[in-house]
């Protein structure tokens, strides 16, 4: 700490031209925070906003040495390429808040993509990957114990990367998307990429000693509805008998907005089965 | 279509019969591990090398790929270090469609000076690699793999371009076996072709919706009930909900996603726009559904 006091001192001394500018701080890291899923291909995806449109979701890929989008994408957000396929966005944004000015990427159907995204495997549509070009201006800490990512952004300008050829030499993400399309032709599969909100309840719960109990119910809910009352203890959901709050999470897992659930519990030393129409909430 | 499935079971079987490698943990990790940092080499291409010795043979050359699901060696350096013996898993299916996928257990496996025990990796000519190390091979030797995600992901990897630097600190993470889970996936291909329901972990009380021509950031509350958590926190309806926990909202299954990721108990951010302004409410999910 001392010896970068002196280099402060030093190069405030050696600067007087300066002296209007407020003294020079000691740099403080910020470490942001990236949210990413691990998909089922064992790849890591983040969620990108570009020129204000999207969020797409983008791989990130030590093995690329650029951002590739698809033409749809690119299409979509209005990105210009020019001869060589390169374009520069006017705003690259991850999930999470981080920016990266004058970002540019390659516009390209990678093969390997659109393999995975034929098969559906990665439980997402894919629109891209994120190669070294935007990478190489963080230091970034994959920790699949965390639900976030560490972006801390370097001053650092990553020089261009030299191609070796197409697709700039996508070991990884090749081998997968060559295995994926195989697959997707030959067994018919369509992928469907929607995602639906379980069914909502309003049922607060708590896991005591002898199970599971009703420690209270939102007002006019579903589950008000139905006649649930605090301190019912949950007896079975949809003929699952219930020991904790996992157990009724399994339940419903699969049951949708609309969908009638039987709920057996017991109240005052007598069983109860109760009818509850799950409805839209979180 | 049934005897395609019946095709396909047979094959999986097969796979299945075989024994599978199975990725373990280091199972005591010491009290103060230390992170180990490891130098990278950049090649023109922009990928990173780091030098691995493959039970105790070596060091090779490899690049780290975040984008590999799987780790490869060449039969030239699998040779070298008596990675020759089949482990199965991959057989079946992956063999005859991926041209054969011989998955091995690596015994040892050390980059830098982070070691790691039985290893999941495929041996494999892969002609990217190929390229990649016919194109360098002036500049500094030829290329023999690629690491992946069963050697990676065990550890928090943090990877600094500008310094030339990987750190890596074991945290405990079990990867998998990329092979099995990938043809457990595909036994059940059906599911692909549904919708994915995606449930909350906790009880927050309340609801969203948006249009379909609404291309807007964020989605709109609808109801918000009384004496919820999403209430507790100040949450209205009308509120245009644009952020969970640092997670988009920009559609209702978006915002069931963000949700499935915070678990009951944990307070976390929610950016609402409410009359022009962005207010920032903190929220706490209860135990729930």
């Amino acid at each position: 700490m001392r010896s970068l006091a002196v280099l402060i001192g030093a190069a405030v001394l050696a600067a007087p031209v300066a002296a209007a500018d407020p003294p020079p701080k000691p740099k403080v890291e910020t470490a942001h925070e990236v949210p990413y899923r691990l998909i089922d291909t064992k790849h890591v995806m983040v969620r990108l906003k570009l020129n204000g449109k999207g969020p797409f979701n983008l791989i990130l890929d030590t093995g690329a040495p650029a951002v590739f989008i698809t033409k749809a994408v690119a299409k979509k957000v209005g990105l210009t390429e020019d001869k060589k396929g390169w374009g520069e966005f006017d705003t690259f944004e991850f999930e999470g808040g981080v920016k990266v000015p004058k970002a540019r990427g390659r516009v390209e159907d990678l093969f390997q993509l659109e393999g995975m995204n034929g098969m559906g495997l990665a439980g997402v549509e894919l629109h891209g990957v994120v190669g070294y070009n935007v990478l190489a201006r963080f230091r970034i800490t994959y920790d699949f114990t965390a639900d976030k990512l560490a972006f801390v952004p370097l001053d650092f300008d990553p020089p261009e990367p030299k191609g070796i050829g197409k697709g700039g030499g996508q070991g990884g993400l090749e081998m997968t998307g060559t295995i994926m399309k195989m697959l997707a032709g030959f067994m018919g599969v369509k992928p469907n990429f929607e995602v639906r909100p379980a069914g909502f309840l309003g049922v607060e719960w708590e896991e005591k000693k002898d199970g599971l109990f009703v420690k209270a119910v939102l007002k006019d809910s579903p589950a008000d509805a139905a006649g649930l009352k605090p301190g019912d203890k949950l007896e079975s959901v949809k003929s699952t008998s219930i020991d904790t709050g996992s157990d009724v999470k399994r339940a419903v897992a699969k049951a949708a907005v609309g969908d009638s659930l039987k709920i057996t519990v017991t109240r005052d030393g007598e069983k109860k089965t109760l009818t509850a129409e799950l409805g839209k909430g979180l | 279509m049934n005897t395609l499935k019946h095709f396909l079971a047979a094959v999986v079987l097969a796979g299945v019969a075989l024994p599978c490698p199975a990725d373990d943990k280091p199972k005591d990790l010491p009290a103060a591990m230390k992170p180990i940092v490891v130098p990278m080499e950049m090649l023109p291409s922009r990928h990173f090398v780091v030098p691995v010795t493959l039970n105790g043979k070596g060091p090779y050359r490899m690049i780290l790929d975040t984008g590999a699901p799987l780790t490869l060696i060449n039969s030239k350096a699998a040779k070298a270090s008596e990675l020759t013996k089949k482990t199965g898993g991959g057989g079946g299916l992956m063999g005859m469609l991926g041209g054969g996928l011989n998955q091995v257990t690596v015994a040892k496996m050390k980059i830098g000076e982070v070691e790691c025990e039985k290893t999941a990796a495929v041996v494999m000519d892969h002609p990217t690699v190929q390229a990649i190390s016919d194109a360098f091979k002036d500049e500094g030797g030829p290329i023999d793999g690629l690491i992946g995600f069963p050697f990676f992901g065990r550890y928090a990897m943090t990877v600094d371009y500008q310094k030339k630097e990987l750190t890596f600190r074991p945290n405990g993470y079990k990867p998998g076996d990329y092979l099995q889970e990938l043809m457990n996936n595909l036994m059940n291909a059906d599911k692909l072709n549904k919708p994915k329901t995606v449930s909350a972990a906790g009880l927050w009380g309340f609801a969203v919706d948006k249009d379909k021509k609404d291309e807007d950031a964020g989605v709109t509350v609808k109801t918000v009930y009384a004496g919820g958590p999403a209430d507790k926190a100040g949450l209205k309806a009308g509120d245009r909900l644009l952020t969970i926990d640092g997670r988009w909202t920009d559609s209702v299954g978006d915002t069931a996603v963000a949700v499935s990721a915070v678990k009951p108990g944990k307070a976390v951010p929610a950016v609402v726009s409410r009359d022009g302004k962005e207010v920032r409410l903190t929220v706490t999910p209860t135990t729930g559904q």
